[in-house]
């Protein structure tokens, strides 16, 4: 069996675990944390092939989530079109920010791209708080074009309330548990594809590659545009799950807590994202009683996992999984395997 | 007595072997050669030498002092001297700041003056372009400076990564020139070359270097009097 | 008239101060190819040193700023040893080094907050009053800023280019094995730049403080800002950032005062792109090893 198949399948196995969960447990709270632990899931999962797969530094990342969020909550709220109509029109104009984000940044080198995209993220933010002009004067107050420091809300929701009464969250949780399953076997298609070999042989042997027409500008587009498309997803549920955007979703704690998510699951792996993301909101779960101390935790599980553990759990994993006899072969042969095991 | 004395030394990058088990003995005074096809190991010998590669196993002495566990800074206080493959100058200072830096050690900085002149004596056109920025050098003068920088230093050894690398054949012919004078001196030498045939007709001794060990080692006369060799492990 | 000596009195401040930051992110880059994430907590906590020095113990001025550098310093200098060094050799060092500082900032922004509470508070270190210049009163601080700013980047550049640690950097930055061959031992240069660095970036946070006030988030801004003013300059190059430091605080100023201060710095970044579409090693970057 191929790896690309047996993830798949892993993927749908998982999924249909996940799906009986509501018949199990029908507690809110658990359902709708699980559904928290989708949307990130979702972001985390897109944002690891830019960062790991793709090789782009971006940080623009929540501002993509951001973008989807808003554009969800600002279709339904000034043009009136339904959540599900808006979602993936919102999905679409994250994925075309994505793209100019992409022309301005990807011409440079890690570092530069890195600091590009965090400015940018910072000014959209800027946009949205300082712009305090009254565009609208709805029954609650004056409220900006981007909805200002307060935000948005009471755009509509998914249907389910009529649907399902006070289980709404349940039809919440199995929308978000589809999209992550398409995002998840998204991503193994991707790292396991075509796709994903042609950026290992550039990561590997970036002059080969170039020289055998491998264009790294053009995939790394490819992969940034394609990724945007489930981050804004991502965010556009997010605003269908809440029924409230507003600037919280800039927070530099916010994208601390995904990237350490990224960083303690394994960078550039297919499952490391989604365990840390698992890992990392059972913890958070769990210090709820010390929340001041949440920032200085987070910061110190990031910088400790970087220095002490830069390939994350799942890159644990995979050593004792290259040391097992599957993989026994000659040295030149060996790093092959090993590079291939990286993705 | 052999001032460099290297014993079953291993040293690579990453997972990748280079240098496997290889033993070489450098007599003070003479001109030694290391030669063999690319990506055998002869820069990576001289870079484990000097410290910027890790050794892995074996052991590097220098006049009977271990030196295998030094840092590279340490290393070049002990008297070994690299001028490394490609020159690497410090491209935005002119070259009189790049020789200075040769010099940078407080034992090399008391005799600065005195060597300045040593160069500018040997490498005429240094002391000409000596205001001017490494960067905008042609690539003879580039390793004019890599070995004016090295003389600098003073030290036991001087370590020569490939000097003729991409000098057209006129400048080449000057650079050995300049090599060879160096070994008249008395200076103990050892150079890492592509071109066996043509260093064999200067070095003392030749070190014949294959698949991270030493093949063979001669006297440069007898490399030129039996072709064999070079066949046997460079014909292939 | 008037206008122009109040524009370019508020340009020269920012500029000024956003230079002294700026240098010591470009020379840790330009030595370690480190981009040092956590420069913005740094420049909080050299502000609040210097506040807790001068309020709390009721000491003189010099002794605030000196206690705020020299706890830069420390911090900077810590971060070397505890966060970059072990990861030093990793082949992803660029990627790792920029994760790891931006916790690292995350611990130290929530460390003053822990220590100080999240309620802004006044800089002590102010001078009162101003000078009427051209009809326009400048304020004795911005001329302060100046003034230290200006003592501040001819220190570095004696340093960089009169002293011996000055040269071991200057060759480090360029050719990092190079100046091994050479007998430096570039660990102790990583960990001068981190501390030097350290220090600027403290002095830095104590002079934007003194104009807005300290709060435990004052340095996630401007560090912002001192980062698109090395890539502007292109990275690691020291002279450069100085220069673009200056550039960009004079063209805030004006963006300011003709869109209004919420969209300066999106228009200063829109411009910043365009100048990185046409040139993407920065202004005075070259393609290659161009640092300091």
């Amino acid at each position: 069996m191929t790896a690309r198949r047996r993830d798949i399948l892993l993927s749908l196995g998982f999924a249909a675990l996940l799906a009986l969960v509501p018949l199990v447990f029908s507690t809110r709270y658990i359902i709708s944390q699980i559904t928290v632990f989708f949307i990130w899931g979702l972001v985390v999962t897109q944002w690891n092939l830019v960062l790991g797969v793709a090789g782009i530094f971006s940080l623009a990342q929540m501002a993509l989530f951001a973008i989807g969020a808003y554009g969800t909550a600002m279709l339904a709220y000034y043009v009136g079109l339904p959540l599900l109509a808006a979602m993936p029109v919102a999905a679409l104009v994250t994925v075309a920010a994505s793209l100019l984000i992409g022309f301005a940044c990807l011409r440079l080198k890690g570092a530069y791209v890195a600091l590009l995209t965090l400015a940018i993220a910072q000014v959209i933010y800027l946009i949205v708080v300082n712009d305090t002009a009254c565009f609208t004067n709805p029954p609650s107050g004056c409220l900006p074009l981007f909805g200002g420091v307060r935000g948005f809300s009471r755009f509509g929701d998914l249907g389910f309330r009529e649907l399902l009464g006070s289980k709404f969250y349940i039809g919440h949780y199995y929308v978000g548990l589809a999209l992550l399953l398409a995002a998840q076997v998204f991503c193994i298609v991707l790292i396991r594809g075509p796709l994903g070999l042609a950026f290992r042989a550039l990561r590997d042997n970036p002059g080969y590659a170039m020289s055998r027409g491998v264009g790294k500008l053009r995939y790394q587009l490819w992969v940034f545009g394609l990724s945007a498309f489930f981050t804004g997803l991502a965010g556009a549920f997010y605003a269908a799950n809440f029924g409230v955007v507003g600037p919280i979703v800039f927070s530099v704690s916010m994208l601390l807590f995904l990237l350490a998510m990224i960083v303690v699951g394994g960078m550039g792996t297919v499952w490391g994202p989604l365990l840390g993301a698992a890992l990392l909101m059972a913890a958070d779960e769990g210090l709820r009683e010390v929340g001041t101390f949440r920032e200085i935790g987070l910061g110190l599980v990031l910088a400790v996992f970087v220095i002490l553990l830069p390939r994350g759990i799942a890159g644990l994993a995979r050593k004792t999984e290259a040391g097992g006899p599957a993989s026994r072969a000659g040295t030149g042969r060996k790093q092959v395997a090993d590079s291939s095991d990286a993705i | 007595m052999s001032l460099l004395e290297i014993q079953g030394l291993e040293a690579g990058y990453g997972a990748q072997a280079v240098l496997r088990d290889l033993s070489l003995e450098i007599v003070e005074g003479s001109f030694a050669a290391l030669v063999g096809p690319n990506g055998h190991g002869k820069s990576t010998a001289l870079r484990t030498v000097s410290g910027l590669v890790r050794a892995r196993a074996g052991l590097i002495r220098l006049a009977g002092e271990r030196i295998d566990r030094l840092r590279p800074d340490q290393i070049v206080a002990a008297g070994i001297v690299h001028v490394p493959q490609g020159d690497m100058l410090f491209p935005e200072m002119t070259v009189l700041e790049n020789l200075r830096l040769g010099a940078y050690l407080p034992q090399a900085a008391t005799h600065a003056a005195n060597r300045l002149e040593e160069v500018f004596a040997l490498l005429p056109k240094l002391a000409e372009r000596k205001h001017q920025v490494a960067s905008t050098l042609s690539g003879g003068e580039r390793r004019m400076v890599g070995i004016g920088r090295g003389l600098m230093a003073g030290g036991r050894i001087l370590m020569l990564d490939e000097p003729s690398l991409g000098l057209a054949p006129i400048v080449i012919d000057q650079i050995y020139d300049i090599v060879q004078r160096l070994a008249a001196s008395g200076r103990t030498i050892l150079v890492v070359e592509e071109n066996a045939m043509r260093i064999a007709e200067m070095a003392d001794r030749m070190h014949l270097m294959d698949n991270g060990r030493i093949a063979w080692s001669g006297p440069g006369s007898e490399f030129l009097s039996r072709p064999e060799i070079l066949s046997a492990y460079l014909g292939g | 008239m008037e206008i122009f000596v109040q524009v370019l009195a508020s340009g020269l401040t920012l500029g000024a101060m956003y230079a002294v930051s700026t240098i010591g992110l470009a020379l840790v880059y330009g030595a370690l190819n480190m981009l040092n994430m956590a420069q913005g907590a740094l420049l909080a906590f050299g502000g609040y040193v210097c506040f807790y020095v001068m309020q709390q113990l009721g000491l003189p001025a010099p002794v605030g700023v000196l206690a705020a550098m020299v706890v830069g310093a420390a911090l900077g200098l810590t971060i070397y040893l505890m966060v970059a060094r072990p990861m030093l050799a990793s082949p992803a060092f660029e990627t790792q080094i920029f994760i790891a500082t931006i916790g690292i900032g995350s611990v130290l922004q929530s460390v003053i907050l822990q220590l100080f509470g999240p309620q802004p508070k006044a800089q002590p270190m102010t001078l009162p009053g101003g000078v009427s210049l051209g009809g326009v009163v400048v304020p004795w601080q911005n001329i302060l800023i100046l003034a230290v700013a200006a003592a501040m980047l001819a220190g570095v550049a004696w340093l960089l280019g009169r002293t011996r640690a000055g040269l071991a950097i200057r060759a480090t930055a360029q050719s990092r094995e190079a100046a091994q061959l050479m007998g430096i031992r570039i660990g102790r240069v990583y960990a001068q730049v981190l501390a030097l660095s350290g220090a600027l970036a403290a002095l830095s946070g104590i002079m934007v403080s003194s104009l807005s006030g300290l709060l435990p988030t004052m340095g996630a801004d401007p560090m912002l800002k001192a980062f698109v003013i090395c890539v502007v300059a292109g990275l690691g190059n020291v002279p450069g950032a100085a220069i673009a430091a200056l550039l960009l605080g004079i063209l805030e100023a004006v963006i300011q005062y003709i869109f209004g201060v919420q969209y300066a710095f999106a228009i200063l970044l829109a411009l910043v792109i365009g100048v990185l579409i046409w040139r993407p090693y920065g202004l005075f970057g070259k393609r290659q090893v161009v640092r300091l």
